[in-house]
């Protein structure tokens, strides 16, 4: 509270684009996101009372499609979207933070490390029991993301190599729901964005590497992915002054704050 | 008188408009999901797995998931609200009777929602611990907090109809000497069948057209369930899980094969009802 | 034989028992865990209670965006459901006869048995389908939201009335037209007033199916963050959506116990709702079965 008091002092003049005038911005999609997305909304709207700003989730896949069809102003994504999505909807793409996706368990969880095999394995469903991995003789329970959502694309396509996920895994909708199912199940595992890592769950290194945030600033932690936040054609007005805005000071320092990895 | 003509008009075009809402969301969603028909894709899609990297969209699994969430719901429900209806009859209308009721009527006012959030927190690591293996998101659990939420309303069916079973039978099972048990066995619950059966059929569509318990509460895969610790998807969780897919891709308009499926389900139990019911005009909300 | 009727008894105490005691453990668990969190500062947050009801200021950290959003979009939902549904209960039970009734009425039962997430899901692709042919700025909003939950409780009212009307005993009905009254006259000035009750009855359970709703808002509108809802054509927030929302993406045990308080504070509006409308349809009913 008081360092981002003393911070919005400091970074006043980021939000000085945003004393004048009205009007709405809509925003939904990755669900990553939505930390930085809800601080930076709080802030612009706790200075103008004539500005509304709405967040929704979604999932990537929702995003890009919403503001490709018009439905909202900011589609904010946690995958680059596709050449034939960009080319369908003539989006415009804003990358202002880099993020990990990495695999969490249960903190009461003796697991801590996997090889990239071994997730594979299990992701399958393969392996069933923690009992070949060192853990108690319990069987595990995968959870995985729906199908909208950027961060399964991500962490399907580069930690489990495109390997299948079972048709057993229990499907969550967020980030956010990943974090609470794994936090509150002791045999659990799944993936999250490392942004969102904190001490509810416990992340696991794959093949020796824990998806911290150095990890993923230099290079050693392979899964990794941008945030996007996407519009169709350029923006204007009131959507443009708050893309500005996540890539000025104030807005990266928010990235960082919650977790990210700003690009700035 | 013309005035009364024009009400008698206005009234009749509120019902109309109400008839024409009923359609119309039928309607639209056979609209919208015709690609699927015309393809002959329905009948396939009923039968098929959910599998959407390789572009397979069956809602079997779904069927599946509904189907066994709402029966069990059911088979741990129908007794639970047959004994509850028999003691708020059997106490004679008495205090006991009396305040068994407003206990039962407060219970039909607890929302879905809430029911699923204190079941995630309490129901879910329960199950978890009990039952080795599973992750407590299961079917078991979905059904369990399913059978409390519809039995209120079941249990308040099940009474009236018991309440309205002809004075003249119980009077004669008193003067034959019968004892209440038998009263209660013999006579009240074989003349109020219909009443029963409309009951069970209507939380059976109550049960199958639930949203947010086997949303937040039944884990969600999408392989078709074998055992009740299973996890499972129902088809009104598989709407409000990929209503964010692309509004033109097919996977969206499986969507509308779902809410076709539901609506011919309720349908179905709505004609099944009006069938066997006896009930004209009776409502119990 | 004998042994089911002497088990059928301590069977049907039995069966209270659980039901009771299920329910019971279940809302302890919500008190106890929740209870702690009721205060000012889970409604209002950071902000005075005086300023955020003024709207001077915006609320973030508190329910009040999200308990304004589930109260304007039930006064919404029932003002357009509330005409429709009176007027075709009055038809239902005054004017139609025969075969007409006889398929209204099916078709009446049939769009009480909707799941919600069908009307929700017919909600979202109207939406759509407008956003698309008619104008740009149509999108799942809070009109759009509203509309659908009209639909919703629509078939509630009509029974509702319908039954009132049809329940009311035949010496009232017959009285003002023996006088030389109109149908007209007939229906306004005795046969509503008499069936009042029971209306608003259904009126309050329509509200408080209205305001517990989650499946019809979450397809057309409802967001997790929006502030107090500024225009009809606009995201919102709603208690029930926070409250599923909060239970699967809590962040921390901060945003756990607000899910309580809300869940807390959404039980207490609908069973308040319910209670009232079931008091107000019993004193109908004993009024009208002891009528002199």
């Amino acid at each position: 509270m008081f360092v981002s008091l003393i911070a919005s002092i400091l970074y006043a003049g980021d939000l000085d684009t945003f004393k004048n005038g009205e009007g709405t911005v809509k925003i939904s999609g990755g669900t990553a996101h939505i930390p930085v997305m809800k601080e930076a909304a709080k802030r612009i709207m706790q200075l103008n009372p004539d500005i509304q700003i709405s967040i929704a989730g979604g999932g990537s896949g929702a995003g890009i499609k919403q503001v490709g069809e018009g439905l909202v102003d900011i589609g904010n994504s946690g995958r680059k979207a596709t050449d034939e999505e960009i080319h369908k909807y003539g989006l415009k793409m804003f990358n202002w933070a880099i993020d990990g996706v990495g695999v969490v368990v249960n903190p009461k969880n003796s697991v801590k490390v996997i090889s990239k095999e071994g997730l594979k394995d299990i992701f399958s469903g393969k392996v069933k029991s923690w009992k070949s991995l060192g853990g108690p003789d319990k069987n595990i329970n995968v959870y995985t993301r729906d199908e909208a959502s950027g961060t399964r694309e991500v962490f399907w396509g580069k930690a489990l190599d495109k390997g299948k996920i079972t048709a057993k895994a229990n499907v969550v909708v967020s980030n956010g729901a990943m974090k609470s199912a794994i936090a509150n199940d002791p045999y659990g595992i799944g993936y999250v964005s490392a942004g969102h890592i904190d001490m509810s769950v416990s992340p696991v290194a794959l093949d020796g590497v824990l998806p911290s945030l150095e990890n993923v600033k230099n290079d050693k932690y392979k899964v990794a992915r941008g945030l996007y936040s996407n519009t169709k054609g350029e923006p204007s007005g009131l959507t443009k002054k708050f893309i500005e805005y996540l890539f000025s000071a104030e807005g990266q320092q928010i990235a960082s704050q919650k977790g990210f990895i700003p690009v700035k | 008188m013309r005035f009364e003509h024009i009400l008698e008009k206005i009234f009749l075009s509120a019902a109309i408009i109400s008839v024409f809402v009923t359609v119309f969301i039928f309607g639209f969603m056979f609209f919208l999901g015709f690609p699927l028909i015309e393809g002959g894709h329905f009948f396939r899609l009923l039968t098929q797995s959910w599998m959407p990297d390789r572009g397979i969209y069956g809602i079997y699994p779904m069927i599946i998931g509904t189907l066994s969430i709402a029966s069990l719901a059911l088979f741990f429900s129908f007794p639970l609200s047959i004994g509850c209806a028999a003691l708020i009859c059997n106490a004679d209308g008495g205090k006991l009777s009396w305040m068994l009721k407003k206990a039962v009527q407060l219970m039909t006012g607890v929302p879905t929602v809430v029911y699923g959030f204190v079941g995630i927190f309490l129901l879910v690591p329960i199950i978890r611990e009990l039952f080795n293996g599973g992750a407590g998101m299961c079917i078991l659990s979905a059904s369990l907090l399913l059978a409390i939420l519809i039995s209120p309303t079941m249990i308040l069916f099940f009474a009236e109809s018991f309440a309205q079973v002809p004075k003249s039978y119980l009077y004669a099972v008193d003067a034959l000497g019968g004892s209440k048990a038998q009263k209660l066995l013999y006579v009240i619950i074989p003349s109020s069948w219909h009443g029963i059966l409309t009951g069970l059929v209507l939380s059976l569509g109550r049960a199958m057209g639930d949203t947010l318990i086997a949303l937040m509460i039944a884990g969600n895969a999408v392989a078709i369930p074998h055992s009740v610790l299973d996890s499972a998807r129902s088809l009104t969780s598989h709407i409000a899980l990929v209503i964010a897919a692309d509004f033109d891709s097919l996977e969206f308009r499986t969507l509308f094969a779902c809410g076709i499926v539901l609506y011919v389900f309720t349908t179905l139990i709505v004609i099944v009802i009006r069938r066997v019911g006896v009930f004209s005009g009776h409502s119990v909300s | 034989m004998r042994i089911i009727e002497k088990c059928i008894i301590p069977f049907s105490w039995l069966c209270a028992l659980i039901l009771l005691s299920a329910v019971g453990c279940l809302m302890g668990y919500l008190f106890i865990k929740g209870l702690s969190s009721l205060n000012l500062a889970l409604i209002f947050g950071n902000v005075k209670p005086l300023d955020a009801l003024l709207f001077r200021r915006q609320v973030f950290d508190g329910l009040f965006p999200a308990i304004i959003g589930t109260l304007i979009l039930v006064l919404l939902s029932v003002s357009i459901a509330i005409p429709i549904g009176v007027s075709a209960g009055i038809y239902m039970a005054e004017y139609a006869t025969g075969r007409i009734k006889k398929i209204f009425s099916l078709f009446f039962d049939i769009l009480a048995g909707i799941p919600s997430i069908v009307v929700g899901l017919f909600g979202f692709s109207v939406a759509v389908f407008l956003h698309h042919y008619v104008s740009k700025r149509i999108y799942p909003c809070l009109l759009i939201s509203a509309l659908s939950l009209a639909f919703l409780v629509l078939p509630y009212l009509i029974r509702a009335t319908q039954v009132a009307l049809e329940t009311l005993p035949n010496n009232i009905r017959k009285t003002a037209p023996a006088l030389g009254a109109t149908r007209f006259q007939n229906i306004f000035y005795v046969l509503i007033p008499q069936s009042l009750a029971s209306i608003i009855s259904g009126t309050i359970l329509s509200i408080g199916r209205c305001a517990e709703d989650t499946a019809v808002i979450m397809l057309t509108g409802v967001v997790a963050m929006a502030g107090v809802p500024q225009s009809l054509f606009g995201h919102y927030e709603a208690l029930p959506f926070y409250i599923y929302y909060i239970s699967s993406q809590y962040t921390d045990s901060n945003e756990l116990m607000k899910g309580y308080g809300a869940a807390i504070i959404l039980l207490m509006i609908c069973v308040g709702l319910f209670s009232v409308a079931f008091f107000i349809k019993r004193r109908v009913r004993q009024y009208v079965l002891y009528q002199p």
